[in-house]
This record gives structure tokens, sequence and C-alpha cells, in this order.
């Protein structure tokens, strides 16, 4: 496999915006939250990823990722439960 | 890609607006049994069994079972649409790339156990594992071996099983565990003879969560020659598991616990040395004659992509238990007195904190919770009113088994639901409080053992 080149600053956080977008078209509260979580720690943790293959890596799997996570949003919006989670509603 | 980004503002409009009538969408789905009495059109509340609840309730009760991750129903959904082969069909295109999945997720489901993929065959679940391990090892064994060795806290399938055992004419020695729920290793070594087949210890408890020492219980098991099963069940994907370095000869694995499907499970067969089971299913001789019938592949393939993304996520989920069961546990003691923790805090898988509230009574208090979906200390025997044998072996009284809830906590679980889940569970305990003589009495200062209670 030929060694990609390692993304610039520009792809990474266009990246990082498209998985958070998709995740707020989540329907599921915790699948939600989850999704911009995750992709939040894990853009963190990579942000000191000086070595070219391991950036590269892991932008990969970031985009791979966003191909599920755009999937399953709508997966899971076609079958949203009438009654939302009670972390949705207002207090009482 | 542009039909979906088409139909996907119509289909959120469905999942997001308020509407008096059925949408349209949902009548597409005739198929799909909607029960008639679960919901009410008019608002979004959901009444259920009498009972009547704003919304979907808070989840936080992860040992029972787990939410499936998109990530995993992802990589299922193609073998429920169109790559649906049988893996065994060997003469066609849609058997090979079912039996190619198959076999991509048994290697994934044994390299996060440090096992080899032989080693490594697909059940129904962790009940069937349990099953084929006790009684399949023992009735393989059993003009040599006569004996077993199990916890008292094991869970109920693995008694069952060695229950069953005993009525065939095998001996079974249930090892008692310490207060802070942990076999006694010493104890352990003793009760081996030169004719046990099998040691059985849990690895994670369902109930308390407390982490037994596997690798000290492998050393001794390979030490005296005794094959070493354990249920890891709870385990698989939270905490390290290394057959090699555990000395573990027979594993039981289940999906549904580590955010994949229900309905499937591997069983992990040591192949050096070699331990050999009966079959307690016969047929076809699917999964090397150790468990005949179709290998569901769907399942299977779910099952493997949850064990790849438990392997990467390890760490971070286990940072995360972490923080949020100190968060839990912190909020409610910060509010409550008089709170026990059942099990070690010391050996313990994070997510899993059960809890027992003095002069509360424990039906009521699950009855005012109706918000958090938990459970209580007697889960596994629901239908009968009795304690949860597991709390009965840790030496926990009648009465704080009764009241004792276990709180899950997984990988979606957020830091909201754990404050909401603490104002909850306070909230309800105060006011049963507030309603107890028995804690008036308490604070007072009186002793509840010595009280004489008059017969009428």
């Amino acid at each position: 496999m030929a060694a990609a080149a390692a993304p610039t600053r520009a792809e990474v956080m266009s990246l990082f915006r498209s998985l958070l977008r998709t995740a707020r078209q989540f329907s599921d509260y915790n699948i939600r939250e989850y999704t911009r979580r995750r992709a939040a720690d894990a853009f963190r943790e990579n942000r000191a990823l000086g070595d070219v293959p391991a950036a590269a890596a892991a932008f990969a799997y970031g985009k791979k990722q966003l191909e599920v996570a755009k999937r399953q949003a709508v997966v899971y919006s076609m079958y949203a439960p009438k009654a939302k989670s009670i972390m949705e509603m207002k207090l009482q | 890609m542009a039909l979906s980004r088409r139909l996907l503002p119509a289909l959120l409009c469905r999942g997001g607006c308020l509407s008096a009538s059925p949408s349209p969408a949902r009548a597409l789905y005739t198929a799909a049994a909607v029960p008639a009495d679960a919901e009410e059109e008019e608002e979004e509340a959901v009444t259920i069994k009498g009972v009547r609840i704003s919304g979907r309730p808070l989840y936080m009760d992860m040992q029972a079972t787990t939410p499936v991750d998109p990530r995993v129903l992802d990589a299922m959904l193609p073998f429920y649409l169109s790559r649906y082969g049988n893996p065994h069909s060997r003469t066609h295109l849609y058997g090979w790339e079912s039996d190619a999945a198959v076999e991509e997720a048994r290697a994934r489901v044994a390299a996060l156990v440090g096992a080899d993929s032989r080693e490594i065959f697909f059940t129904s679940g962790a009940t069937e594992c349990n099953n084929i391990a006790v009684k399949g090892v023992m009735r393989f064994y059993r003009d040599r071996r006569r004996h077993v060795i199990t916890t008292q806290t094991e869970h109920k399938c693995v008694l069952d099983s060695c229950r069953y055992l005993q009525q065939e004419g095998f001996e079974v020695t249930y090892l008692p565990v310490r207060p802070d729920g942990l076999v006694d290793v010493a104890q352990l070594a003793d009760a081996i003879r030169p004719d046990t087949g099998l040691v059985s210890v849990m690895a994670v408890n369902n109930e308390i969560g407390v982490v037994q020492p596997l690798e000290e219980i492998g050393r001794i098991c390979r030490e005296k020659g005794v094959p070493f099963h354990t249920d890891a069940a709870q385990a698989l994907g939270k905490i390290p598991i290394d057959v090699n370095q555990m000395g573990i000869g027979l594993m039981s694995l289940s999906a549904h616990k580590i955010y994949g499907p229900k309905g499937v499970g591997a069983l992990y067969l040591r192949r050096r040395p070699r331990i050999r089971v009966e079959p307690q299913m016969s047929g076809g001789g699917q999964e090397r004659g150790i468990r005949s019938g179709t290998v569901p592949t769907p399942l299977v393939v779910g099952f493997g992509a949850a064990c790849e993304i438990a392997a990467k996520e390890m760490d971070y989920d286990y940072r995360r238990a972490t923080t949020l069961q100190q968060r839990l546990l912190d909020g409610i003691r910060g509010q409550v007195d008089d709170i026990v923790i059942n099990g070690s805090m010391e050996h313990r898988y994070p997510g899993n904190l059960n809890l027992s509230f003095a002069y509360v009574e424990g039906e009521s208090l699950l009855m005012g919770l109706k918000e958090v979906a938990v459970s209580s200390g007697s889960a596994c025997t629901s239908a009968s009113l009795e304690p949860s044998y597991v709390l009965r072996a840790l030496g926990v009284e009648e009465d704080m088994a009764h009241t004792s809830i276990r709180f899950g906590i997984g990988r979606f679980t957020t830091e909201e639901e754990v404050d909401r889940a603490i104002e909850l569970t306070v909230h309800q305990v105060k006011k049963l409080r507030d309603m107890s003589p028995l804690y008036e009495m308490a604070k007072a200062g009186i002793d509840l053992k010595s009280i004489q209670w008059a017969q009428h």
C-alpha cells in the first residue's frame, strides 16, 4: 500500500466538523452524545501525532468512522421511538 | 449518498416533530408489530404495565444487556440484506462470502482474548457455553474425573449445570466467598482432589462487579493439572484477558454484554494441552463437531465487530467508567448516609456498582425509580421475592439484600445521566426514609437488633 501523505490542518478540521454535524443528526440521545464526545476526545488525543504514517492512518480511520456514522444516523432516525429519552425532556 | 441526503430531512422530521397523527413513515411498516397498549399518541409519554413515564428511562442496567453499538449494526446489516448465505454452503458465492465473514469474526474474537482462531467456537450465548463447559467436560472425562469445584456466586446456569451433574452422580464443591466477594485461593487449592475434573470461577460477577484473581487460580489449576473454566461474559472487552497468562482452559463469552447483538456467544477451548468436551448439540458437526447448527452469520459478524471495537476502546471506556462510577458514588454518598457497597472496591470492574440503602424497603425504592432503568439485587431470581443468592453468599443481611440496587455504567453513559440518577435515587431514598419509623429509631441511637418485638 502506498504511503499516504499526512492530512492538512484544513482537512482535519473539516473531518472533525463533519463528524460533529453527523453526531447532531442521531435521533438517539446516547449515541448522539457518544459520537460527539468520542470524536472530540479522539481528535484531541491525536493532535500530538507528529509521525506521518500514524497521522495518515488516524485520518483514514476517522474518515471511515464518518461514513459509518452517516449511514447509521439515517438508520436510527428511521426507527426512532416516538417517546424521547427523559434526558431530552424538560425537567418537570 | 445523494439519495440519503434527500431522504434524511424527511426521515428526521418523523423522529423529531411532535405530531398528533401517526406519521406516514410508520404506516409502511406492516410487518413490524407495534404493541397497541405500549404507547399513547397524544403525548410523548409511555404507559406500560400500568406505569406512566414521561419518556424513555435513562438506561443504567448494563449488566443485564447493552445497547448495540452503531458500528456493530453497520457491520451486521449487509448480512441481513444481500449477503444472506449459509456459511456452510460450499458451492456458491453466498456460502463462500458468508464463511469468510465468519472466519474474520472468529479471528477478532480470538485476538481480544489472546487465543488462536481454532480455539473459538460460536454458540448461542454464554449460557450455552457454560452448559457445554461444565457438562461437556465432566461427561467426556466421566471415567476418571468425578468432582467439580465452583463458587457460590456463579451465574445460575453454572450452578444449575452443576446441580444437574450431581443428579448424575458427580460431586460438586461450592466454595464460599469472603464478605468482599472474592474467593479464597488457598481454600480453592485445598479443595482440589485427584479426581477433580473442572474448576469454574467467573471472571467478573454480574451482580456485584467483583473481579476474581484469575491469574492465581489459573496458576494453581495448571500446577495441579485441572482444567480452569471461567465465565467471562461480563469481563470480555472490559478488562484485559489473556488465556495464556491466566492459564484458562475454557471460557464463556457473550456478545450482548459488549455492545453486540443478542443470541450469540463463543466458547474458548484450549488446544495445548487439548481440552475435550462432549457436544451438547447433536447435528451436522458444524464448529468442528463441538456445536452443531448453522452458524448465524449476521450475529457472528456483529460479535466480531464488537470485539474489534472493544479492543480499541477498552482503555478509554475503562477510564470513563471509573470516573463516572466515582461521580455516582460521591454524589449519592454526599447526600445520604447509611449506604453499603456490596463487594470489594479494589477488585472491581468500575461499570458495576451495587449499593444497599439501609432502612429503605427495596420494592418501594425500585417502584419510585421508574425513570432510571436499574436492577435490584434479586434480578436473577426476580420471580420470587427471595433475596439474591450472591448477596447472601457475601453475608449480607436479608433486609440489606432486599434494598440493593445495581447501577450499570457503560460506553454510552453520560455525566448528565449519572447526575440525574443521583438526583432521582437520593430523592426517593430520602422520601422513603422520612416515612420510615425504623430510620427515626436508628437516628435516635436505638440499636434495632436489640429490640424485642412484641407478639400479639
